[in-house]
């Protein structure tokens, strides 16, 4: 079992010693019975940390947030990070490492093993209360997820596998393998489900069931785009799905504003949508180490995780590829080896 | 007029209404949300809260202002007023039927919005009482409404268990009423005790308070260049859940969608626009008077609890909770609030 106490240590300890300006981390919030996202300034603020099953985001994000923010202050601090990361969460920062955005000297990974479990999928746990809310869920230490209802105080146990996240599930590295530290034991995944299982799965689907369910899909979809604004891949400063779709400044042309290409409307209708969706799923190819994100923050449960587990799934039966897993590769999309498949060039 | 509506004659009350659009919540996607009724046997009406708000339906995400097209080198414009079906709405809940005066206002008070009501006018909403909060994130009391409000609602609905109070509260909502007459039954002094004890009930489950809410008004004022905002929007990614799924945020982009280029065929379309994204606010020199996550949490916030007071003097939030129950990273209006009003 992770100690907690361990970990805020460990934190307290970088923070008093003035190795990182801030820790990355989880605490309990009002807003939730899972974990959200907080920032250590203080050691004294580390007791506030928690982990369970309900530390769900990737604050790998705000590595890049904090890179940004570097990027336009005129006094930035660029003393390192801390960070606490699961086994996904670092190879997001292991990709975010292959691409260059910061160096391994800018961040310390406090990895936390999941040993196994992984952590709770909100919308598998909502299906479960028919949209109830549950205001307290913990882990039991076997293979229960203890969830107690919000209203009548009904306590129910949910078997882990009917409620942790699809990844969890078909985790291949529970514990980080980029890390300055790691907290609890090193173990395998529990294998709940093989590798790529639910995009798999969703394969065996006929191509035309398949379009169906997609336009469904993206029918409902509502264009808040937080699946991209919690993806810590989607970094780039302009996006081509947004009205403006370049940096514009000072010295922007009124005819470079005027010629601008709107490459995707802002209506949020099927075709507009799709455009949306399929454009960022391609941009994460080779990119997205299956922290599924985009998927849990999505308030309408687009199963966009499918999207992008389905391009990984490719990277890795023809290139052997698995985003983040090793710092030292060369990124997919920027390699090249006499054995890669070319058959698709004719 | 107030009637008893028992839980087997909703359904024929439902079928009563074939030539109207009925929509009432679905659970599909493992999300509720207001679906098309094909039938009155499919009405479910055990939501907790519909994710998306009702405002949709007289403010839909999309909507046509005009067509246009290039005739012999002439520029013609057909203008597409909607001219939608009489729609009625099941399942409101009181905090999304007190959401919909607040966008009346803001699309009548100045200028008569005739997309708007061209919709709007067509629209009945039935609404149905809380008779307990649906998430610790309610708080429809700590900002003037209540569990059971009529306000904005044609109809309201109170579930008694085997049976439902249902009251008319406008004539739109009676007429929907005598359409079905032959479902509902009369009121006994027993049904009128029941409602009143369960409607009692309801307001009595603690909700998160908000204190004076001139107070906050006063202290979002004074806050406005308070290092706060920055500080609470620390973790915010700068989405949109908030505000589209928001009963009351009402802000709009306006784009022209060409569909055929050669012929120069396409529409102008206005759709859903929120201050929570960069260029929300962005000017065509590149200065973007909003830059900062910080700020844009601090439009979202005073808006609702200082701008809107001043300008319509009500608060421009119905306490639905849906910005923090849906919020990714936890950002929750009423800790906001707290935070700011202690500052």
């Amino acid at each position: 079992m992770v100690n907690v106490e361990e970990i805020r240590g460990y934190a307290a300890g970088l923070l008093e010693k003035g190795e990182v300006k801030s820790v990355l981390g989880f605490r309990r919030g009002s807003a939730s019975a899972f974990a959200e996202p907080c920032t250590l300034i203080e050691a004294s603020d580390a007791a506030s940390l928690v982990w369970d099953p309900t530390c769900l985001n990737n604050l790998a994000l705000y590595l890049v947030k904090d890179r940004k923010q570097q990027a336009v202050s005129k006094t930035p601090d660029t003393r390192p990070v801390g960070i606490v990361a699961k086994g996904c969460d670092s190879r997001a920062i292991g990709v975010l490492l292959q691409e260059n955005y910061f160096k391994r000297e800018d961040v310390v990974v406090i990895g936390v093993s999941c040993e196994g479990t992984g952590v709770v999928d909100p919308r598998k746990l909502s299906a479960k209360l028919k949209g109830r809310t549950a205001s307290r869920v913990t882990f039991d230490g076997a293979d229960g997820i203890n969830v107690s209802v919000y209203g009548d105080g009904t306590e129910t146990v949910i078997p882990a596998r009917e409620v942790l996240a699809d990844r969890c599930l078909e985790c291949r590295a529970a514990t980080p393998t980029l890390n300055d530290v790691v907290f609890g034991e090193t173990v395998e995944a529990r294998g709940y489900n093989e590798p790529f299982h639910a995009a798999k799965e969703a394969e065996k689907v006929s191509e035309d069931e398949r379009w169906a369910n997609w336009e469904h899909h993206f029918d409902r979809c509502l264009r808040c785009f937080a699946c991209r604004a919690v993806c810590p891949m989607c970094y780039c400063p302009e996006c081509v799905v947004d009205s403006t779709t370049f940096v514009v400044t000072l010295g922007t042309s009124a005819e470079e504003k005027a010629n601008r290409i709107r490459w995707c409307e802002r209506s949020a209708n099927t075709s507009e949508s799709a455009v949306y969706h399929l454009t960022r799923a391609i941009h994460l190819a080779g990119r997205c180490i299956d922290c599924g994100e985009c998927e849990r923050v999505c308030p309408v449960n687009i199963p966009l995780r499918l999207l992008n587990t389905k391009l990984e799934k490719e990277a890795f039966e023809m290139f052997e590829y698995q985003a983040g897993h090793d710092i030292e590769q060369a990124s997919l999309l920027s390699s090249f080896r006499d054995e890669d498949p070319n058959s698709f060039i004719r | 007029m107030e009637k008893i509506l028992s839980q087997e004659k909703l359904r024929e009350w439902v079928d009563a209404l074939d030539d109207c659009e009925v929509y009432a919540p679905a659970f599909a996607d493992s999300v509720w949300n207001f679906a098309r009724v094909k039938a009155g046997a499919d009405i479910d009406l055990s939501h907790t809260n519909t994710i998306g708000s009702v405002k949709e339906f007289a403010f839909p995400q999309r909507e046509v202002f005009f067509c246009f097209e290039k005739k012999d080198g002439v520029p013609v414009l057909t203008p597409t007023l909607p001219d939608p079906k009489p729609t009625v709405v099941f399942g409101v809940r009181p905090c999304d039927g007190r959401g919909m005066p607040r966008n009346d206002t803001v699309f009548n008070k100045e200028f008569e919005d005739p997309y708007y009501w061209a919709r709007r006018n067509k629209l009945t909403l039935v609404g149905l009482a809380c008779n307990q909060p649906h998430s610790p994130n309610c708080f429809c009391q700590s900002v003037g409404g209540s569990p059971h409000a009529e306000e904005g609602l044609d109809i309201l609905m109170t579930d008694l268990g085997d049976r439902f109070h249902v009251k008319g509260v406008t004539a739109k909502g009676v007429e929907a009423m005598e359409r079905g007459r032959d479902a509902f039954d009369a009121v006994s002094d027993a049904d009128q005790a029941e409602v009143e004890k369960v409607h009692a009930t309801s307001r009595s489950h603690s909700q998160r308070p908000l204190g004076n809410l001139d107070a906050i008004a006063e202290a979002i004022r004074e806050s406005f260049d308070s290092p706060l905002w920055a500080d609470m929007a620390q973790h915010c990614i700068g989405c949109g859940i908030c505000t589209f799924l928001c009963p009351t945020c009402h802000c709009f982009d306006i784009n022209d969608e060409v569909i055929n280029p050669t012929t120069g065929e396409g529409e102008r379309v206005r759709t859903w626009d929120n201050c929570q994204f960069p260029d929300f606010t962005m000017h065509t020199s590149g200065h973007n008077p909003r830059g900062d996550l910080g700020s844009r949490l601090r439009q979202r916030v005073s808006h609702k609890f200082l701008y809107f007071v001043e300008n319509h003097k009500t608060q421009q939030c119905t306490g639905c909770g849906r910005c923090i129950t849906e919020c990714p990273v936890g950002i929750d209006i009423i800790a906001v609030l707290e935070r700011v009003g202690q500052s």
